[in-house]
């Protein structure tokens, strides 16, 4: 069995939307990352965010109803959904979360959130 | 920070194996030293970047780069493929040089950007395909980094 098969496939989905919403949220920087996009590696700014925003909505479309109400009731307010628990410490909120949420390895293939802020987190060891 | 401060010997490989453009990302992220779950998350994001355009920048050089909640702090490679190989590149040459870079969606220290210029900067210097391709161990290549990186 591969890693992520063992890993709850909501969340390697949720961790893949994330990452494709970073991607989006820097090519519309004008200064920063979408500058470096387009000056070295000659990317149609426009083209690629309106790509990825496509791919962004089918796979939400593609989150089981459950998990996909949960996102849009975190989403609205806050830009991160999905983020790491390094040490202990949500990194959405900043707050510890209890050892037992983080505690043993088969916690870092469930689904799980913060108690404090909502967001779904993912263990970083 | 200086370049050669963020590669350490194991993150550069100087014979890579792979030969097709998912391969060579794999293998460049293994050398990450990340768990098997990071890894496919990682392979993802990259894989994703670069349909939106190949970040081989011509003259043999490929710097694939993403942010990824797969990371805590800015991870970087280096592997050459000996005779190069198609990366889709936008001078369409092979792509003997692969840099690779990740970086966690939010740094403290905002890094991921005057790094990936750097690499970039240090690519595109004329000397630098041909001292690549002269190295035969990895303490070189953080040598050559010593001497020809931008500050
Ligand atoms: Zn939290």
């Amino acid at each position: 069995m591969t890693a992520t098969s063992r890993m709850h496939p909501q969340l390697v989905l949720l961790l893949e939307l994330q990452d494709l919403r970073s991607q989006h949220r820097e090519l519309g920087e004008e200064e920063g990352a979408g500058e470096v996009e387009r000056a070295h590696f000659h990317i149609d700014l426009e083209k690629a965010r309106s790509e990825l925003e496509d791919k962004i909505q089918e796979l939400e479309a593609s989150l089981n109803p459950v998990v996909r109400k949960r996102y849009q009731r975190v989403l609205p307010n806050r830009d991160r959904v999905v983020v790491p628990v390094i040490n202990g410490v949500c990194y959405g909120c900043f707050v510890s979360i209890p050892t037992a949420t983080v505690g043993d390895e088969g916690a870092h293939q469930e689904l799980q959130g913060c108690e404090n802020c909502g967001r779904f987190i993912y263990i970083l060891s | 920070m200086e370049l050669r401060e963020l590669f350490t010997a194991e993150a550069v490989k100087l014979e890579l194996e792979a030969d097709s453009k998912d391969a060579i990302l794999k293998e460049l992220i293994e050398l990450l030293g990340l768990d098997e779950k990071s890894d496919t998350i990682l392979f993802k994001t990259l894989k994703r970047r670069e349909n939106l355009g190949s970040t081989g920048i011509g003259k043999g050089i490929a710097i694939p780069h993403c942010r990824s909640l797969v990371v805590n702090k800015l991870c970087l490679a280096y592997g050459r493929k000996p005779g190069g190989m198609d990366f889709n590149a936008i001078d369409d040459a092979p792509v003997q040089h692969f840099f690779l870079i990740v970086a966690p969606p939010l740094e403290v220290s905002n890094q991921y950007l005057p790094v990936l210029g750097k690499i970039a900067q240090f690519a595109k210097d004329p000397d630098i395909p041909g001292r690549l391709e002269e190295i035969s161990q990895p303490e070189e290549f953080l040598d050559l980094l010593r001497e020809k990186a931008p500050r």
